[in-house]
């Protein structure tokens, strides 16, 4: 099967999470001592823990290699006789794990690269993101939520951070959030409330994060990143071949990836409209990016999808059109 | 039965690159690809990746057809190292390309984040809804986010827009205003050996350049893409290079086509030299034609087997494999991997594709050219331009201070105005700067306006016209002249084909704005003979979207133009309009002195919505239906025969396009019986549409015509045997009046 993989971001480590990388992994062996060494939590302490808490599985220090950790668990249960992966992406700090899944960095240096990001954030949150629906219940293009994100995007120091298929995350300076938490008209969907602000973020991929990403540059400055061996699509909806130059790669990775929008319905839509991929898969944590692929996929009306119904019924194929590797019977098919 | 020569070229790579040796692999990538090339071998496996996925994208098109799911299978294999010419230069470049410039469209697409340019071919070869820029209409190389726009390319017809959009760019820069594109950049526009000979190809060069003898800037990049071949007839050896190797004012460059490391090297010089001195280029590309013109071309019949296969061993995208191979970049395993991976996403695109929605309905067909916004159109004609700036342009004495004057006066105010208020509008065309027009039109107009506005051309219609093409393309409002109408002919294909085509190959994603005016009609007392008094408009009348406005008199001629300009500008509008030259000093009606043909000239005129008629009088015993010259005739024949007791309503239709049905209808349903007053010709005149009009409208009264005759309008008083007369028109009236068929139903049936 021919799939494009693609690695969920930060925060994607949840309740339903805990206790699920235990197994056997000489990924997580590597990973966790990694950890041990900075004398931090390591992943299967954290996976181990009985309650799900803020400090220590939400928190940018630990979340990052946390969400790291358990996606590339995933990526090493892969059998290659069933899965072929054809493409790789990511959303947000999932790129940081795209490079590891598509072979741009050895396992040591993603970690070095992903703590490194992640520790920038400890006690330092520098502003906010708000999540704000731009699709309406069945999934499709709502015009008045968009106008709504436009106002809001006219409107000082809001950017957008990342187009999440149907979601739109809105970013800013702490004010700018407080403000855009009171002026987003309030809606209800299933069970969430929007505007919602997403708890310990920064206002990551805006300009507010300039000097995070210039300090990146100069500390990460010897990353050892070379050519992937299977094509990268970044946040733009760009590829990275495997004789792409690692400096393009390094520039765009600590560059404008970190300070300006992160476009993630791109990276879908490029993917799948490039490698016509049979499947996507999500692995680790990334169950909760399945909604945003397919309102991506239901933008450009890939495989005829119109809507959530449709999508609904393409799940319900021998091979699903998204695999989320935290589902058990989906997992199956590729592991 | 003649062998499928894909197959043939697809095996032969597999098995070349099979044969070849395993290399020592290198991994320093950005040094030359081979020894003393400028290429790195980063970027020619870039360069080497378009060339495999326009390849693999022909042998998906001709496995489609075959399956009756495709029905476009013209390609680029041989020509695959165009996208040498996208490598040297920028996404922001327009690009204006022929259908064999795969390549170059793969690899520009590669230069810009999110696109899915395999994906996008696809999709117009199987005549998808979904495809982005056409939208299922035709199959062509366009994307508003790669700066291509669309076109079919098939007679060269593109040459003169990418001259005039080149010219645009440096024009715009001049004026200050703003263009679409970056300051610095160029045009490109390729074609083949064959369409070299095109008239448009060679008229569009040779305004480049007699710009560039100049010195006026026009950055054009041209690009041969020379096979040697147009469809089965070979072109002569060495033609392209004797033909434009030694122009003077056109840099000519030369490359080899069939390596990519020389392809670059010549399209670097040529499009580094275009951006650097803003003038034109010559880029000859020599190449191959692999794989017949087209799918359904048996290219056996006029080449031999041998000939064939001598073309097949010199393949390109071989050729850059066996380049990457030996040099140690790539391990055959390697290339063929790419390869085949290219095939297994094209063939899974293509399932795609085929998958997706086709237009099922005439609506869809028809749906960029849809009407246009009338209320956004008026807004923006009745804008006023700033009073200072006017005043700066007129001088304390405003036009509308002097006594009532006749059309080509009150034209020339409109023209006037409509500078001040937009500054990116251009006037050009021959004679129309010092002198004014050869019917002073746009007399000083030139000395008022900043420089650069409003310019005289050279003398070829299809260069004035992708001038404006190309200018509208870039975003400034071009008001071209054609001299007289006659002369239009010469060039009409850059509307039809062009410039009312675009919105519909792009689904309005690009537009060409333009207001052509033209010296229209007969009647020039004796002057002249047929080039200067044509009464013929059928080429215009069918094209679709085309506004025809036809004014008779100075204060319509002012209101519509209003609009016509403001449609161009709201709706990107490609507006023909057609001013009566016998009509242009006139200033009385029914006799010496009385003036009734003048009028003061108002800024603020209300401007005159598209499709409306004027109705003169409410005489219920006929209704004259005329416009432009005949509508003059007609008044003055409406006032005598009302000393004879026949009461008749003049109607003047003023817009040819759209018709005013509605209006004209409900006049003839007002008395029964309708003359028809029409200047062209008899057959394919505007009568005909009438006529055809009344009847399905359900106009059951008595219908007649006077039209003009059958033939070429002669020279002297000879031309009034062949035109509609005063004397004809009041015959036919007295004549309809006279007749017994009343009582008419005029009530429309249902």
């Amino acid at each position: 099967m021919r799939l494009f993989l693609l690695c969920p971001g930060r925060g994607s480590y949840g309740k339903a999470q805990l206790g699920t990388y235990q197994g056997p992994s000489a990924v997580l062996d590597q990973l966790d001592a990694f950890r041990a060494q900075l004398g931090r939590p390591t992943l299967r302490e954290m996976d181990a823990a009985e309650r799900h808490g803020a400090r220590l599985h939400v928190a940018g220090e630990n979340a990052s290699i946390l969400t790291f950790g358990a996606t590339a668990y995933d990526i090493e249960a892969l059998d290659p006789d069933k899965a072929q992966v054809v493409a790789v992406g990511g959303n947000s700090m999932g790129w940081y794990s795209a490079l590891y899944a598509a072979g741009a960095l050895e396992l040591s240096e993603a970690a070095r690269l992903i703590e490194t990001m992640g520790q920038y954030q400890a006690k330092n949150v520098i502003g906010g993101q708000v999540l704000y629906p731009t699709v309406d219940s069945d999934w499709r293009p709502d015009a008045q939520l968009c106008a709504a994100v436009d106002a809001a995007l006219d409107s000082e120091d809001v950017y957008l951070s990342i187009q999440l298929g149907g979601t739109a995350v809105l970013a800013g300076s702490r004010e700018a959030t407080r403000s855009l938490l009171a002026s987003l008209p309030k809606l209800e969907r299933g069970k969430r409330s929007y505007p919602v602000q997403l708890p310990l973020h920064s206002a990551f991929h805006t300009p507010l994060m300039s000097g995070t990403a210039e300090r990146a540059r100069e500390e990460l400055a010897d990353l050892a990143l070379s050519g992937p061996r299977v094509p990268l699509v970044d946040g733009r909806g760009a590829v990275f071949h495997p004789w792409a130059s690692p400096q393009e790669i390094f520039g765009w990775t600590l560059g404008a990836q970190v300070d300006h929008t992160y476009d993630f319905s791109a990276t879908v839509q490029a993917g799948v409209g490039q490698f016509a991929p049979d499947a996507i898969v999500l692995p680790g944590p990334g169950d909760t990016l399945g909604a945003s692929v397919a309102q991506a996929l239901i933008e450009i009306g890939w495989r005829g999808l119109r809507d959530k119904a449709d999508f609904a019924e393409a799940q319900k194929a021998d091979t699903p059109l998204v695999i989320s590797m935290a589902r058990a019977e989906q997992r199956a098919l590729v592991v | 039965m003649a062998v499928n020569r894909a197959s043939v070229v697809d095996q032969n790579f597999l098995d070349a690159v099979g044969a070849m040796p395993i290399p020592a692999l290198r991994h320093d990538l950005d040094s030359p690809v081979r020894p003393g090339a400028a290429l790195t071998a980063r970027e020619t496996l870039d360069l080497f990746h378009s060339m495999v996925s326009s390849r693999i994208l022909d042998f998906e098109a001709r496995a489609l057809k075959a399956k009756g799911q495709s029905f476009y299978t013209i390609g680029g294999s041989g020509h695959e190292c165009n996208a040498a010419v996208a490598h040297a230069t920028r996404h922001t470049d327009p690009a204006f390309l022929h259908y064999r410039s795969g390549g170059f469209f793969q690899h520009r697409a590669s230069q810009v984040p999110g696109e899915s340019p395999l994906f996008d071919v696809l999709l117009g070869m199987v005549g998808s809804a979904d495809e982005p820029i056409a939208g299922g209409r035709h199959k062509v190389f366009g994307s508003l986010s790669l700066n291509i726009p669309p076109q079919t390319s098939t007679i060269a017809s593109h040459l003169p827009k990418a001259m005039g959009a080149a010219f645009a760019i440096d024009r715009a820069k001049r004026l200050g205003v703003a263009s679409l594109v970056p300051n610095d950049s160029i045009t490109i526009c390729t074609f083949g050996d064959a369409s070299s000979n095109h008239s448009t190809a060679t008229g569009a060069i040779n305004a480049a350049v007699w710009g560039a003898w100049q010195n006026v800037p026009i950055p054009v990049l041209f690009v041969c893409e020379d096979n040697g071949m147009g469809i089965s007839v070979n072109t002569p050896s060495g033609w392209v290079n004797a033909a434009y190797g030694h122009r003077p004012g056109l840099k000519y460059v030369n490359g080899d086509g069939l390596d990519i490391v020389d392809a670059v090297r010549a399209a670097r010089e040529a499009a580094d030299w275009v951006r650097e001195h803003r003038k034109p280029a010559f880029l000859h590309l020599s190449l191959v034609r692999l794989l017949g013109h087209a799918g359904s071309d048996v290219e056996q019949l006029y080449q031999t087997l041998g000939q064939i296969e001598a073309k097949e061993a010199r393949d390109p995208v071989l050729a850059t494999a066996r380049l990457l191979i030996e040099n140690g970049w790539r391990s055959p395993a390697q290339v063929l991997s790419m390869y085949e991976d290219l095939r297994v996403r094209v063939h899974a695109l293509g399932q795609e594709a085929v998958s997706r929605p086709k237009i099922t309905t005439a609506e869809e067909v028809i749906e960029p050219l849809a009407p246009m916004d009338p209320e956004a159109i008026h807004a923006e004609a009745m804008r006023q331009g700033d009073p200072a700036a006017r005043e700066a342009f007129w001088g304390p004495r405003l036009p509308e201070a002097d006594r009532p004057r006749h059309l080509a006066m009150q034209l020339n105010r409109a023209l006037g105005d409509a500078l001040v208020k937009h500054p990116e509008m251009l006037i050009f065309g021959e004679d129309v700067a010092k002198k004014g027009g050869v019917y002073h039109v746009t007399a000083n107009l030139a000395q008022k306006a900043s420089v650069g506005r409003v310019f005289n051309t050279l003398l070829d219609e299809q260069s004035i016209l992708g001038t404006a093409l190309g200018a509208g393309q870039m975003g400034l409002l071009p008001v071209p002249e054609i001299q007289y109408l006659a002369y239009l002919h010469n060039a009409v294909d850059q509307l039809r084909g062009e410039a009312a085509s675009l919105q519909y190959f792009s689904q309005r994603q690009f537009k060409n704005p333009m207001v052509m005016r033209m010296a229209s009609y007969a009647y020039q007392k004796g002057f002249g003979g047929h080039f200067h008094n044509d009464n013929s408009v059928t080429s215009l009348r069918d094209i679709p979207g085309l506004v025809l406005a036809s004014p008779s008199n100075g204060a319509d001629a002012v209101a519509m133009l209003k609009t016509c300009i403001a449609a161009a500008k709201v709706d990107g509008a490609v507006v023909a309009f057609l001013e009566p030259i016998a009509l242009y000093m006139t200033k009385d009606l029914h006799e010496d002195g009385d003036g009734l043909w003048t009028s003061t000239y108002d800024p603020q005129a209300e401007a005159l919505p598209m499709g409306t008629a004027k109705t003169y009088g409410s005489g219920t015993d006929l209704t004259i239906i005329s416009w432009a010259n005949g509508l003059w005739m007609s008044l003055r024949v409406a006032e005598r025969l009302r000393a004879q007791g026949v009461d008749a309503r003049v109607v003047d239709l003023r817009w040819l396009a759209p018709m005013p049905e509605q209006d004209f209808l409900r006049e003839a349903m007002a008395t029964g019986k309708v003359l028809v007053v029409d200047e062209t010709r008899k057959t394919g005149g505007v009568s005909e549409a009438i006529f055809t009009s009344l009847i399905e409208g359900g106009f059951k009264g008595e219908m007649r015509r006077v039209t003009g005759w059958d033939t070429f309008i002669p020279l002297g008083a000879a031309a009034n045997l062949v035109l509609v007369q005063e004397e004809d028109i009041e015959k036919a009236a007295l004549a309809l009046h006279a007749s017994d068929t009343a009582p008419v139903s005029t009530e429309k049936e249902g």
